[in-house]
Formats: structure tokens, sequence, C-alpha cells
């Protein structure tokens, strides 16, 4: 168990190095300069923009301004951004932003898949299944940033449900929203998964055994039937949550929620390096303790995968 | 041998179609049995004779639909287990009758410790606490001759052989000391050695007991080592029912001949094997008159006029085939 992780932890250096280098690169290479962008329209003097340009390493070839990046993350030294804000200050007000927005989305989810897809599976073509694959196909064909900004003009403008925008209600009034779009446009792919899985399940020669030992059909289906459907739904739902962070940037924006998604958005727009890298490194180490807590409950649930 | 025990289970005309896009599909057409306490019973048959199907159907674990009970009676100790509702049914199969599946690895459900499983039949059916029931889970472990029992019963199916768990499916089948085993192709998946230990186990389980075993089989040498009795199926008919040692050796229907003549033995080494030409009808057209009648080399025109109807020819003999039956009636007179 101990040496799992440890090898999963040591495997994920060079994959964590070859991500942050990437994705600096990609910064780097992104057209316009930083400190313009922030200026906006306004002269700035030379001199104060070539002390700016020295205290962000910005006249420092690629590679040395990713290790002086990577250095700063490793010592914990995150410094300003190039507004001046303290980027540990902001990870402390943002990180709970984030978590509140993605958990409650994954709640939403999870909740919805879960039920439905066990209901769908369990009363195969039946109306809620049949109404499942429909519904599926819609909320896959309807692209987030609509489903976002119709959502949001529905309930917030229109019917004013919930705010618009902004996190001046706080949780959950101010996260519900995103959140039920982000869960809603989700459950879909969860649900059929599960269905799918259930419904293979349920012929399987071990679920007769269970019937010819004169189990009730409750017992069939929690104890004999859900537990193995259940498994590729977890790693379904590892990689899903994972991914979150991703739709964050978009969600955040477009809801004006002040997390990492937000926070993301601002430093590519500005082209800052650092901060990218640091949120992406964020991102990369929360990805690979999900996996890895992924594995490990999958450990538990399926006998014939541990102490892999 | 003819045993006198209680008849524990008794199928009377049983039928059973399979609902299909293309029309129903008749896998078992009016099949009878019995069996007694003591008693083997081999259910003969190659793939698609209907032999599991009719045991699937009785004890309702058939998926229905597809599936659907025509016709016929299946009584267990007098109880028709076909007019029960499920909840009576479920009280008589898993405890009082129990079966064994083909292949033990996809039979037993991967994800839970044989221990669980063996102790779900306690719990379920004796409602016993989880703690006694794991005690005579081991118990049963040992029973069934698998060594340090009461060390594996936490270890899940996967971390078995095929034949230790091919025990555990038996030793789950026998927890409750059930009155009748059927035993659905329980040497199939294994290799020759293994396959002969179980079927010993099987039958001395069963004289400890006094239970009656239904063994479903496509294997002629399983049927002469262990079976009472003899049931031959073709296409979803019975063709033959005999005391074994009978049918192996004065075969009546002309199927049972071919099935014995196509038995690898010693006699035979260095020539080619004899086969019964042609290949099982497919269920959908099942030839008119006697279904084995386009392979069976004393065929006649009248074959095809009607289903030949099961009769005796000597006692505790029955065939299916209006050549034979009426020849054996003529000597008979």
């Amino acid at each position: 168990m101990i040496r799992f992780i440890l090898r999963r932890a040591l495997a994920a250096v060079p994959i964590g190095v070859l991500v942050t280098l990437g994705v600096f690169a990609l910064v780097f290479a992104m057209p316009g300069d930083p400190l313009r962008e922030l200026a906006g329209d306004k002269p700035i003097p030379a001199a104060v923009l070539a002390a700016k340009r020295a205290q962000y390493h910005l006249d420092d070839p690629f590679i040395v301004q990713y290790l002086l990046s990577m250095k700063d993350i490793l010592t914990g030294h995150f410094g300003t951004t190039f507004a001046g804000a303290d980027i540990a200050d902001q990870l402390r007000l943002r990180i709970p932003v984030t978590l509140k927005l993605t958990l409650l989305a994954n709640a939403v989810q999870w909740t919805l898949g879960l039920f439905f897809g066990i209901y769908a599976g369990f009363k195969r073509n039946g109306w809620v299944d049949r109404s499942l694959l429909l519904v599926t196909l819609v909320l896959l064909a309807v692209p987030g940033l609509v489903a976002y900004f119709a959502a949001q003009y529905l309930f917030g403008v229109e019917l004013k449900w919930f705010p618009v925008s902004g996190v001046l209600e706080g949780f959950p009034r101010s996260y519900v929203l995103p959140a039920l779009v982000i869960g809603v446009l989700g459950f879909a792919g969860l649900a059929r998964l599960l269905r799918t899985s259930i419904v293979e399940t349920v012929n399987a020669d071990f679920v007769k055994t269970a019937r010819a030992k004169g189990l009730g059909e409750q017992r069939v289906l929690w104890r004999h039937i859900l537990p193995n459907a259940l498994l590729p739904v977890v790693t379904f739902i590892g990689l899903d949550l994972a991914g979150m962070f991703g739709g964050a940037i978009i969600t955040e924006s477009i809801f004006n929620l002040p997390g990492l998604g937000q926070f993301m958005f601002q430093a590519i727009k500005l082209k800052e390096g650092g901060v990218v890298v640091l949120l992406s490194t964020l991102a990369f180490i929360s990805f690979i303790l999900i996996n890895l807590l992924i594995d490990l409950l999958y450990g538990v649930l399926d006998p014939r995968v541990r102490n892999v | 041998m003819t045993k006198q025990g209680e008849v524990l289970l008794k199928v009377d005309n049983l039928s059973v179609e399979f609902d299909t896009p293309r029309g129903p599909v008749r896998a078992v057409d009016g099949v009878s049995w019995q069996v007694r306490a003591g008693e083997m019973l081999a259910i003969l048959g190659e793939s698609g004779s209907g032999k599991s199907v009719s045991t699937q159907a009785l004890t309702g674990i058939l998926e229905m639909p597809p599936g659907r009970i025509v016709s016929g009676t299946a009584e267990y100790r007098g109880a028709d287990l076909i007019q029960m509702t499920t909840r009576e049914r479920r009280r008589i199969v898993g405890d009082r009758i129990t079966m064994v599946f083909q292949d033990s690895l996809s039979a037993l459900n991967p994800v839970q410790s044989v221990g669980t499983q063996i102790a779900e039949c306690y719990r379920v059916h004796r409602g016993m606490s989880k703690r006694d029931a794991l005690k005579k889970a081991a118990e049963m472990l040992d029973q069934v001759r698998i060594p340090a029992a009461a060390k594996r019963v936490g270890d899940y199916p996967h971390e078995f052989s095929g034949g230790m768990r091919q025990r555990v499916m038996l030793a789950m089948a026998l927890a409750l000391d059930p009155d009748v085993l059927i035993a659905d192709e329980p040497t199939t998946a294994l290799d020759v050695t293994v396959q002969a230990q179980i079927l010993e186990l099987i039958a001395e389980l069963q004289a400890e007991r006094d239970m009656g075993v239904v063994l479903i089989t496509h294997d002629l040498g399983v049927v002469s080592d262990v079976a009472d009795n003899v049931v031959v199926m073709y296409a979803g008919h019975v063709v033959e029912r005999a005391a074994t040692a009978e049918a192996l050796e004065h075969p009546v229907h002309p199927y049972t001949e071919g099935l014995l003549g196509s038995m690898p033995s010693a006699e035979l080494k260095g020539r080619e094997l004899p086969t019964i030409p042609g290949t099982p009808p497919s269920l959908r057209a099942i030839p008119s008159g006697c279904a084995f009648r386009t392979r069976c080399p004393i065929a006649i025109d009248d074959c095809a006029a009607e289903v030949p109807p099961l009769l005796t020819v000597a006692p505790g003999r029955d065939a299916a085939c209006i050549r034979r039956t009426s020849l054996a009636a003529k000597e008979a007179v």
C-alpha cells in the first residue's frame, strides 16, 4: 500500500516537470506584452517599465524564467501578481470558492447521475430509460457556454431566482446556479455509463447464482449487481472530478466567482507565466491525488486489482 | 439399480418458449422427469437441447421475458413451483432445491469473498448472525475438502483454482442441506482429472445426505460414471428415459445410440471416431414429426408425420421413436 503510493508519487515528478514546462512555454509563446496589457492605453515611463521587467525577470531567457518560477513555487515564495496582489493571499481567498463550486456541482451531478443511472438500469426500456437517452443526446449537444449564459439570463436576469453573478450572497445561494448548470450538463454521461454497466451486469452468471440462492430482488440488486456495476463508474467519476478545474475557468469567469478558474483566466490574459504555471501545478497535483485516491478506492471495491 | 426413495421433484409436460423478434421459439417441449431422494438423474443432451432451460424455468431463474412457460408443472413434494408466487418459491429454491453452475469464475460474485457468499445462504434463509454464518461457511468449505478452509473463507473467487472454485460453488449449494441439487454442467469447465474429483465429491456428499441430484451434462462419460438414471434430450424433447446401465448397453432411441457410438474407447483406437451426421436443428426450424429424423440412419417417411410420443418399451424405460417402440412392442407380443 505505502509502496504503491510512493511509486505513484515518484512517477508523478517527471510528469509534473513536463506539464509545467509545457504550460510555461505556451504562455511564453503567446503574443503581446504583459506590462503593456496591464497599463492599457496609458503611456508608461521607460524607467518604470524597465524596473518592472527586471522585477518579473521578463527579459531573461525562457528557461531561466521557468526555473525561477519553479523555484518560487517549490519554496513557497509565490510573490505578487503583475498588478501587485499577494499570490499567497489570493490562493487563500480563491481556493475555497473553487472547492465550494466544484463540490456542489459534483454533488448535483453524482446525485442525478447515480439516481437516474440506477433507475434506468433496473427498469430498462421504461419511460425513464428512454427519456434519459433523449436527454443525454440533447445535453451532449448543448455547448457549455450557451447553457451558462442561457441559465444566467433566464434564472438570474429574468426570473431573479438566483443572483446573476458574484459571491455577495455567499454560500450556497451564489453557487447554486452555476453548480446546477454544471451538474445537469454532466450528469447524463454518468447516468448512461451506469445504466449500461448495470444492464451488462444484470446478465452476468453470478446474478443467476444469486437468484438461484433464493435471494430477494432488492438484495440481488444492491448486494450483487450494484457493487459490480459501479466499478467502471468510479473511474469515470475520478476523471471527471479532476477535469472540473478546467471547467471552472469558464464557469467562474461567466458567473464572476472569484475562484482559481477566474484567477487563471486573468493570468492567461495578462500573460503571467508564473501564476499560470503555479495554478497548473496545483491542478496537476490535485489531479494526481484524486487519481491516487480513486485507485485506492478501486482496490477496496474490487479485490481483483488489489496489490497492483 | 432402482431407488425407492420419495419422489422429490416431479416435472410434468413442461414447455418453455422464448419470444424473439421473429416469433416465439420453443426450447423445451413437453418434458417430463422426476428425481427421488438418493437418486442421481442425468439429463443428457447437446447444447440447445433445452436441458438447462427446463431446470432454469422451473426454479424461476430464467429471464422471463423473453422466456415463457407455456405449460407443465414442476412439483416439489407435491407443491407446484411454477404456480407458486415468487415469494413462496424463494423459500424452496435456494433452500430445499439448490443449483450449481458451469463456469464457477463467472458464477461467483467477483467482489465478495467466498465466505460471505456462502454465509449469505444462512443469513437469508436461516436468519443467522454474520459471525455464526461465517463459521458455518468455513465448515462447509471444509466439507467440500478445501484445504485450510478456515483460512480461506476470506479469499475471493479469483484466488481459487478452477476445481477449488467449483468446490466453493458446491459448498454454497449444499450449505442448507437441500433435498435436491441441480448441477448444471458442473464439470464442463474443468480438466478431466479435476472433473472426476468433483463428480466423486458430489456422489459422496449425496450419499451422506440422501438428496436427489439432477446432473445436467452433455458428457456421456460423466453420465456413465455416476448417474442412476438418464433422460436424453434432443431439440427440446425427451427422446429416451432409462436406467443408466440399460441405456448404455441397449440404447433404444437412435440418437442415444449415435451418442454412444461416438464415444471414444479403447476398442476404437486408431480408427476414425464415428459421429452423428449433420448438426442439431435450429430451434426455429425443427423438422416436422421426429426432430431427429433428418440425421437418423433408420428414418422412414412416417417419421415426418407426427412427433413420436414417449412410450414405455420396458419397465422404467421410455423412448420416443416410432421405429423402435413399435418394434419393441412387437417383440413383446
